[in-house]
């Protein structure tokens, strides 16, 4: 027999606040208790709740978990935050119940899905019989829509189709349509009709159920995208939605785009920096101030260095990684060892910035091509253009600044 | 505003339940509530009301969400009627005061789950007859009767309840067996609830052996 077993970081070790009122210090940190405000907030203890960083990586080892299922042509079928374990605290997913596992042609699908995240089309065609060849069933495809909403509800603590809009009077029917045949997001740029009413939020659930000061979009301009794709085209549309490979890319990628809060008492403590003229932290409002460097990440291409779509937020002790230095390299389970440990470092110093090469031998600076070696502090400059090394995968680094 | 899942308790405090009984009902009681408030979905979503019935309706935990409801224990009266019927109505009342229901542009609640318990019958039968009626035009989703002890009839549970359970035995155990029961099955639906399921998917976990099921 084969007892499931979990690490100790998947239990409540503090549980709820006031001396664990709930008394739930020792049970396992189901997905829910982190995936909505009031369950957050009010009743976990503070030392349960991590910050908005933690959250971008379970969210992305959630993405790989999946990723990994789907690549051996698997079907979680019922991926909700009820089958997830979440650490926040260490960043750690675990995904559990695994007795749905859908495998084409083998092992077909038993169970409909945990509600809230089962997709539309199986939801529409449920009172159909199962042998009905119009009768969705749980596939790869109904797990993106899951774990979309599971990226979505964890960013931002709200469901991204469960608004205002009523569609049938009855609670019941009312439900299935919401989530069904007439699905809309909640923050349709077209269709206002199913926002959320601030309003009607408890202040515990504020600012997150006001999509007015709390859109989507501070998710990024990477996820903003995968979110239209998820909620808009692909809704209806199975297809257009996007793989767990998708989000894992995007994921990594925003996470280079995080800043911490310059306001200690922050909750989240972290934010994806928006290009704007005047930066803030969307959770507590504190505006940005100094000077922050950004690093556009591009590569080479036949002759020229082509722009990658990826850029780098800097802050004072952040890391550069093997993948920031060479584009052929992807941080995931695959990832070698030695390309684990930095490759440099920023730090602020007397109100300048400088990047410390640890280990790039062949870093140099591409307008006067001087060797910048191990061991050497570079000054960050508006225009500065580094070249990481000699690889065909080596980045060329172009340094903006901005003034906050 | 969060669709609220309503869950109305109906517990006979008649004199006959004292004793074993009723100490039973109030352990039960608290052990459910504790239960309660450790699942997340019905932490968000579930309010419970419980109504004692003697010869008078007693409101012991008006409707209210998990977190602030307490419960006090149930204190019994020397002897009397079992007011059944006046508790039923007393139920209808409270559904129609306090459970919201969807209009144009705004999301009602979930429709409300009943838990009665019984150790007897209804001494006020004409009244009772006339609730029953009552309550079967309420849209309950659910009304679970439990008929405990020997003495329980279950001829009157089901009239109106849509599933009718019975103890065999008035023990603390079996008591424990049924309010843990009757909390899984609240927890099963507070998390079914946020459906967008068919109906048929929301399924209560089936009673433990100790319970028996009366067809």
């Amino acid at each position: 027999m084969v007892a499931p077993f979990y690490q100790d970081h998947f239990f409540f070790e503090h549980g709820s606040f006031n001396n664990d009122m709930l008394k739930i210090r020792g049970k396992d940190k189901e997905g829910k208790w982190f995936a909505a405000p009031n369950n957050q907030f009010k009743f976990l203890d503070e030392r349960e709740r991590g910050n908005w960083l933690s959250y971008l990586q379970l969210c992305l080892r959630l993405s790989r978990a999946v990723r990994r299922l789907h690549a051996a042509g698997l079907a979680h079928s019922d991926l909700s935050y009820k089958n997830v374990l979440l650490s926040p605290t260490t960043g750690q997913v675990c995904i559990i119940d695994v007795d749905g596992l859908v495998v084409p042609e083998r092992f077909p699908p038993e169970v409909v899905g945990t509600p809230d995240f089962i997709a539309p089309e199986v939801v529409a065609s449920s009172h159909l019989e199962k042998t009905d060849p119009n009768r969705a069933l749980p596939s790869i495809t109904t797990d993106r829509h899951a774990l979309a909403v599971m990226i979505y509800t964890l960013l931002l603590l709200r469901h991204p189709l469960r608004g205002r809009k009523v569609h049938a009077e009855d609670p019941g029917e009312d439900e299935r349509l919401t989530m069904g045949r007439e699905a809309l997001f909640i923050e349709h740029p077209a269709d206002a009709s199913n926002r959320l009413s601030p309003a009607e939020a408890k202040p515990t659930e504020l600012p997150w159920k006001d999509p007015e000061a709390l859109p989507y979009t501070i998710t990024g301009p990477y996820l903003k995208e995968l979110f239209d794709r998820a909620f808009m085209e692909g809704l209806q549309a199975p297809r257009k939605r996007p793989s767990a490979d998708e989000w894992e890319a995007a994921l990594i990628k925003t996470v280079d785009l995080i800043q911490p809060c310059q306001n200690n008492d922050c909750a989240q403590g972290w934010y994806v920096f928006a290009n704007t003229t005047a930066p803030q932290c969307p959770f507590c409002a504190t505006p940005y101030t100094g000077e922050l460097p950004i690093l556009n990440l591009y590569s080479q291409r036949g002759d020229s260095f082509r722009p990658d779509n990826h850029r780098l937020m800097v802050y004072s002790n952040q890391s550069l990684f093997a993948w920031h230095v060479d584009r052929t390299i992807t941080p995931n389970e695959r990832l070698a060892v030695d390309q684990r440990s930095r490759v440099g470092y920023f730090v602020q110093h007397q109100g300048r910035w400088f990047l410390v090469n640890e280990r790039m031998p062949a870093l140099r600076n591409a307008q006067t091509g001087e060797d910048l070696p191990i061991g050497s502090q570079i000054e960050l400059k508006e225009g500065l253009q580094l070249i990481t090394g000699k690889d065909p995968g080596s980045r060329l680094f172009h340094v903006q600044m901005v003034n906050g | 505003m969060q669709r609220r899942l309503p869950i109305y308790l109906l517990i006979d405090s008649s004199g006959s339940m004292r004793g074993e009984p009723i100490q039973s009902v109030n352990v039960g009681l608290s052990a459910m509530l504790t239960a309660l408030r450790q699942d997340p979905y019905a932490l968000e979503t579930v309010h419970l009301s419980i109504i004692t019935f003697d010869h008078k309706i007693t409101d012991l935990v008006p409707l209210q969400p998990l977190e602030t409801a307490q419960v006090e224990d149930i204190e019994l009266p020397r002897s009397g009627a079992t007011h059944m019927g006046e508790a039923l109505n007393h139920v209808c009342d409270c559904v129609e005061r306090d459970v919201m229901t969807s209009t144009a542009d705004q999301k009602g609640d979930f429709r409300p789950m009943l838990f009665v318990m019984t150790d007897g019958s209804p001494s006020d039968l004409m009244e009772f007859e006339s609730a029953v009626k009552r309550i079967k035009g309420m849209k309950f989703s659910e009304i679970i009767a439990c008929a405990a002890g020997p003495k329980a009839k279950t001829e009157h549970l089901q009239k109106f309840a849509s599933q009718t359970v019975s103890l065999e035995t008035m023990d603390s155990s079996s008591f424990a067996t049924y309010f843990q029961w009757v909390s899984a099955s609240i927890a099963a639906t507070a998390s079914g609830q946020q459906a967008g399921g068919a109906p048929e998917d929301i399924t209560l976990p089936p009673p433990p052996a100790e319970v028996q099921v009366v067809l």
